[in-house]
């Protein structure tokens, strides 16, 4: 498929005609190709911030155990305020489980000012509490290092007076089932839609073959090339691919960004992946695929149609 | 320059065969007309000369190469080498004349500037350089014709092929058409033309080459129509 400038600009000539003629069947092709890489985008964007939680949640080597208190149904707590000495006691407990670091003990009300500095502009989101404090009173222990802190955590929940207790590595294996699951269903549906894309691609260019197939008959008598007669073909394929891409990312982008900003306002901590980190390179992933799936779906329909 | 040897060629889902035992030689720079009853097998005939069909058994021979025997990736470059007329014209309606005769340098990647030069040449030989920025629709059946010839011999064809060129003119328009197919085989080109124009084939007393029934009937030098039209 030697090509000289003039060529590549006659069959772009060529497939925008086509286009034009068949508009109807164009349109539902660049859409086909706009929603399966939209879902895919989704996908990806969705796989990308689970991962991103994942790691800003596994940076932590911090267990955190939560106190018993008056209210705790925690059938380990016996539904009594625990007095100082005991808390000490626990402390104390949890400095000897090998592996510890530091304990830091956060009372309630010391985890309420945290939690309004952490809130910041939006703290009036817990003026609903009516001066009413629903925290606990809590430990923060420090691991040497990430290995120990499942075993840690596991000492120090059998450890009368201390309700539950949490650690980074929990959450992490939540998220990385979650991922996973997200990751197979997604490429599982992603498939699905982009054989759907190839193959309605691949008909609107039999259709485009067959409107111009008195053209075909000529060129061939006139002795063009199999690849000179495809290569308009194929062209108009790439480019039902591109537009397709590109709506896709349009849409993508926006409503990501949207997606952020409204996250950010809400829950001001949340680790999001910012969109001007990704956009980029998903544009231009999408639409180098856009154009092989046009491509693919123009080269189907060129070996069934177009016997040269 | 061609030659047929023991060529007969039967159609997939035919019964009998549209060609059979066909034995003929065309020398370089000959003129040729094909002539026959409906149905005889001419335009067979002129479709193994362009391999838009292989023969069933026997050779078609073009300067002694069998082109039956090519690859399909190597007929475009036969192709190229000949010049092809129908009568249906087979123009795009829609395009230029110029862009009808470029087409045929285009689809060969041959240069812009070798194309600016080679079409309105061509154009002027078939007396249509004022009609070069016409649609082919807006032509006159005679005009369209010689803007076919005028694609055909645009690449200096060693062969022109014409398949009833004449078939849909009126008399004086087929003679401007035969005219052309001659001064085109006085230029160098072998030509051979199946037609039925009875006046025309009576009057140049060129090579006539009769088919029937998918077989040589008669081949005569200064021939003549020989059947009534
Ligand atoms: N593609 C085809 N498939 C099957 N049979 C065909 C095909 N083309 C031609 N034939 C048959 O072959 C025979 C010769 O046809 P051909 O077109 O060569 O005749 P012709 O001499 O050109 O006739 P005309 O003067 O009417 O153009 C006819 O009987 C025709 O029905
Ligand atoms: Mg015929």
């Amino acid at each position: 498929m030697a090509m000289n400038p003039r060529a590549w600009v006659t069959a772009i000539r060529d497939a925008l005609r086509s286009m034009t003629r068949s508009s109807l069947m164009s349109l539902a092709s660049i859409a086909t190709v706009a929603v399966s890489l939209m879902v895919l985008a989704a996908v990806l964007l969705l796989a990308l911030n689970l991962d991103f939680m994942a790691a800003s949640v596994e940076s932590e080597v911090q267990v955190k155990a939560y106190l018993c208190a008056v209210d705790d149904t925690d059938p380990t707590c016996n539904q009594q305020e625990l007095t100082e000495d005991q808390k000490k006691i626990i402390v104390e407990e949890v400095l000897r489980i090998p592996g510890v670091k530091e304990v830091r003990f956060v009372s309630r009300d010391e985890a309420l000012s945290q939690l309004n500095e952490e809130f910041g502009e939006h703290k009036d989101i817990l003026e609903g509490l009516d001066g009413e404090n629903p925290l606990r009173d809590s430990l923060d222990i420090q691991a040497l290092d990430v290995q120990q802190v499942a075993g840690i955590a596991e000492a120090v929940r059998k450890i009368a007076g201390v309700s539950t207790v949490n650690y980074g590595q929990d959450y992490v294996n939540t998220l990385m089932a979650f991922t996973k699951a997200i990751r197979y269903g997604g490429i599982g549906l992603v498939l699905m839609l982009i054989v759907a894309t190839v193959l309605t691609i691949s008909n609107t260019i039999r259709l485009s073959v067959y409107a111009r197939r008195r053209e075909v008959g000529i060129m061939k008598l006139v002795g063009a090339t199999d690849w000179y007669i495809r290569r308009p073909f194929m062209m108009e394929g790439i480019l039902l691919g591109v537009f397709g891409a590109l709506v896709a990312m349009g849409l993508t982008g926006y409503g990501y960004s949207k997606v952020v900003v409204y996250l950010t306002q809400k829950i001001p901590f949340w680790p999001v992946v910012r969109p001007e980190q990704v956009l980029m390179n998903q544009t231009l992933g999408l639409v180098v695929l856009g154009a092989v799936l046009g491509a693919v779906g123009s080269l189907i329909s060129l070996r069934r149609f177009l016997k040269v | 320059m061609i030659q047929f040897v023991n060529v007969a060629k039967t159609y997939p889902n035919a019964h009998s065969p549209s060609l059979n035992g066909i034995n003929l030689s065309i020398g370089r720079g000959e003129f040729v007309f094909v002539v026959g009853p409906s149905g005889a097998g001419k335009s067979t005939l002129m479709k193994l000369l362009y391999r838009e069909e292989l023969p069933s058994t026997g050779k078609v021979l073009l300067d002694g190469k069998d082109i039956s025997r090519l690859r399909d990736s190597d007929v475009p470059y036969l192709r190229r080498q000949l010049g092809v007329i129908f009568q249906d014209f087979k123009l795009l309606p829609e395009r230029t004349v110029f862009e009808n005769v470029a087409f045929a340098l285009e689809c060969t990647d041959v240069s812009r500037r070798e194309i600016l030069r080679r079409v309105p040449a061509s154009l002027e030989l078939v007396g249509l350089r004022h009609k070069t920025h016409s649609r082919a629709s807006e032509l006159s059946g005679g005009e369209q014709q010689r803007v076919a010839v005028a694609r055909a011999i645009v690449r200096n064809p060693v062969l022109v092929v014409a398949d009833e060129p004449t078939g849909n003119l009126d008399p004086e328009n087929s003679w401007a058409i035969m005219k052309l197919l001659t001064d085109i085989n006085k230029m160098g080109a072998t030509v051979v033309v199946a037609t039925h124009a009875k006046n025309i084939v009576n009057d140049m007393k060129k090579r006539v080459v009769a088919i029937e029934r998918g077989r040589v009937a008669r081949d005569e030098e200064r021939g003549t129509y020989g059947y009534e039209s």
